[in-house]
């Protein structure tokens, strides 16, 4: 079967942390959610552009939850239903228009009705990735007999890391390595060690940019092409991945620990029972050292 | 060489642009829909390299562009910079600094730019201004409607009585070599004609489109105006109505004829509304789909299975050579009919048998094994479908092998020269000929041989100054 007929379908996870946002909105006012958002629906009608097999997800990872912005509920999707979406009327290409319009009004709405409660300030990035993953699943099971299609994610990351959400995240990066699904991010604050691994185990893309005001740019440089492309371009050379694992006890990203024999959980320091197995261990580590030391005893 | 078949040549969309001369393709990218279509037919290199440079406005080195690549994909560099350059998308300039460089086509990058993020004018005023339709269509009523237009050129081809056409159409179908007519006589169909039966609706529609864009230039219309609007109507939205205003004359007439070939529906002549179709809205996608050359054997099926496009997936053909085709169209039980045998026919389904007779008979008609097999492939039956391949080996393999079979004769154009007076004037010339390379037969008993056209001349030549040296 030709390449060019397979569906493509790229999955756009933005990161609208309004936090995050917020203090980026004090410290750049160049460079604000708005303008990133622009800068994303640039990359998706480039995406769309390219071929008519080409299909599109665009989802927002906020602060408690994860919201499709495209293609929503309100809209029937399929063809035909552009009744309420109407186009822009101007010289866009009618698909395109109607679908930016959604997703500018979309984000408004997520952006006014959720307000951040209590202390939980982390995006939901390993729960959007995990919807974004469900929406391939069910998209690859809609196509027709004989078709195939290739998927991938693209994370525009802002805020930090969120260390509580280690045992989620890397259970997506399997899954997506499974699925062979690639993970791509555009990291636009600090560095992802989360977001490295994804890319490294999944074969994506790990962008940390230089210029978050060229956002639009980047995306269309490095991450337009699908995998095939890549194959034949220059892109930016593989990052170094920060492969230390969070504790299952405190969190801690820890290079050195304990791990449970039987079911591979990690801890910081030693505890006889597993928590998360509860595999009580008979041969305690302390007794071990003692005998050790009476063995080195008579030598010395 | 002599031609012994003529093969039916469906050009796609680039090939077709690259023959356009450089005023037509400038004027062409005045409008987004066809930039976006332009677009769309480049290779998936060059789109990377368009959509880098979309946003600069400044030329870039070309020695930059060339490190975009790694080193063993050169060969793609070079074919997206010759492609690119062929459909004039950008130009070489030279840069401050004295290298060269390279900038996109500033008409072409303004409506690349309008058709992906906005702004200018409106492509065609949307029906939203007439009100709501009274009479609208749904999308199934406008597949039905779509279909049955289609099939009734299909049937005027094959000579169904009870298809009727209009006398452009009719004309259209002879100027395109697809039949024939002679004075006053009712036309009939011609080899490419059964060739063209044979390939699937995306391929047929786009045959046909390449072929009434041909004849339009003679009708006075104006090529840019049509392929604009064709292309806009394959950017439209299915099961919406868009309005007529502001359209030209010779566009209305050309509205006329789409609207024959079932590629918009109108509810009247004079309505001021049109739907397009989903023959419209695929007929940029098939353009890709250039089915009829045997180098793509593996055109997907996905264009042909897109539902209502075609009469698709009705036919199982197994390794019995025997093919089970469940349709009831009497169009599509002829076209099976054309290169099998029939067995038994039941109101719902027809079941036939490929025989060696039969497939040589199709043979002998103009149509190639290559055809066989892809009507046979974009129309299997999605039973058929989920195996790979598609159709079983043996079959496809014994079609090819049938076909190869009347290829035993090999035609080649020559010059004879014979009655030589001497075997030895026979001789001289003879070596000197195949000294030359030249010489394809030669019969020593009866002093006879055959050169080739091009060697012909440095024979003769020879052959005069040989005479007046004895």
């Amino acid at each position: 079967m030709a390449s060019d007929d397979d569906t493509n379908l790229l999955v756009i996870v933005v990161d609208v942390n309004p936090i995050w946002w917020g203090q980026q909105a004090q410290r750049e006012p160049q460079f604000t959610l708005s303008k990133c958002l622009d800068a994303v629906m640039v990359m998706g009608n480039s995406h769309m552009a390219m071929t008519r097999t080409n299909k599109l997800a665009v989802i927002a990872s906020h602060c408690q939850d994860s919201h499709f912005l495209y293609p929503s509920k309100n809209w029937k999707g399929g063809d035909g239903s552009g009744d309420d979406a109407s186009s822009s009327g101007d010289g866009k290409y009618e698909l395109l228009s109607v679908a930016n319009n959604l997703i500018a009004e979309e984000i408004r709405e997520v952006m006014s009705k959720t307000e951040v409660r209590g202390n939980s300030t982390d995006t939901m990035l390993a729960g959007s990735l995990a919807k974004a993953l469900c929406y391939i699943h069910r998209t690859s099971k809609e196509l027709e007999v004989g078709q195939e299609m290739k998927s991938r994610i693209l994370v525009i990351k802002a805020a930090d890391d969120c260390a509580l959400q280690y045992m989620n995240f890397m259970n997506v990066i399997f899954a997506a390595q499974k699925q062979s699904v690639l993970i791509d991010a555009c990291v636009l604050d600090s560095d992802s060690g989360l977001l490295q691994q994804a890319c490294d185990i999944t074969g994506g893309l790990y962008l940390k940019i230089p210029q978050k005001v060229a956002l639009a740019q980047y995306l269309l440089w490095v991450f337009l092409p699908d995998s095939e492309q890549r194959s034949q371009l220059v892109l930016p050379p593989p990052v170094h991945v920060d492969y230390r694992a969070a504790c299952f006890c405190h969190r801690n990203l820890i290079e050195i620990g304990y791990v449970c024999s039987v079911c591979l959980s990690i801890f910081c320091n030693f505890s006889p029972i597993c928590t998360t197995c509860e595999t009580a261990f008979k041969i305690q580590l302390p007794t071990m050292v003692k005998a050790k030391k009476k063995k080195l005893k008579p030598m010395s | 060489m002599m031609k012994l078949r003529v093969q039916l040549q469906c050009k796609n969309l680039h090939e077709y642009l690259r023959e356009l001369s450089p005023e037509i393709l400038d004027r062409l990218y005045n409008h987004p829909a066809t930039c976006l279509a332009v677009y769309r037919e480049l290779p998936s290199l060059a789109k990377n390299y368009v959509m880098r440079m979309l946003f600069l406005d400044q030329p870039l080195p070309q020695a930059a562009v060339a490190l975009w690549v790694k080193k063993d994909s050169q060969k793609d560099h070079d074919e997206c910079v010759s492609v690119l350059a062929g459909l004039r998308l950008w130009h070489s300039q030279q840069l401050q600094g004295g290298l060269q460089g390279y900038i996109l086509n500033p008409v072409f990058k303004d409506n690349l730019r309008i058709a992906l993020l906005g702004g200018g004018r409106a492509w065609a005023d949307e029906g939203s201004s007439l009100g709501p339709d009274r009479h609208a269509r749904d999308i199934e009523s406008l597949d039905r409607y779509a279909m049955e237009r289609w099939e009734v050129i299909l049937h005027f081809m094959v000579g169904s009585p009870s298809a009727a056409v209009s006398q452009d159409l009719a004309q259209l179908l002879v100027q395109a070599g697809l039949m024939k007519s002679e004075s006053g006589e009712a036309p009939y169909i011609t080899s490419a004609g059964f060739q063209f039966l044979l390939l699937d609706t995306a391929s047929q529609l786009w045959y046909f489109t390449l072929q009434y864009l041909k004849s339009a230039q003679s009708r006075g219309m104006d090529l840019v105006e049509i392929l604009s609007f064709l292309f806009q109507l394959s950017f439209s939205t299915l099961g919406r109505d868009y309005s007529v205003e502001g359209m030209s004359e010779s566009l209305l007439t050309f509205l006329q004829h789409l609207r024959e070939f079932g590629l918009v529906f109108q509810r009247k002549r004079k309505s001021r509304r049109y739907y397009p179709t989903r023959l419209a809205i695929t007929l940029a996608a098939g353009v890709t789909s250039s089915s009829s050359s045997s180098s793509s054997s593996s055109s997907s099926s996905t264009l042909g299975s897109t539902p209502g496009a075609g009469d698709t997936g009705f036919i199982v053909v197994e390794t019995n050579y025997r093919i089970y085709a469940y349709t009831n169209s009497e169009l599509q039980i002829a076209l099976v009919a054309l290169f099998s045998e029939m067995l038994y026919r039941f109101p719902n389904v027809v079941v036939a048998q490929v025989t060696r007779e039969s497939v040589q008979q199709a043979i002998a008609n103009g149509i190639t094994a290559q055809q066989i097999i892809h009507f046979l492939r974009t129309r299997a039956h999605p039973v058929m479908l989920k195996q790979t391949p598609v159709l079983p080996p043996t079959i496809t393999d014994q079609i090819r092998l049938w076909e190869l079979e009347r290829d035993r004769l090999q035609f080649t154009e020559g010059v004879l020269y014979n009655q030589f007076l001497s075997q030895t004037d026979f001789e001289v010339l003879r070596d000197r000929a195949q000294g030359l390379g030249c010489l394809v037969w030669q019969d020593v008993t009866h002093r006879v041989m055959v050169v080739t056209p091009q060697g012909h001349s440095e024979v003769k030549r020879f052959w005069k100054r040989q005479k007046s040296h004895t």
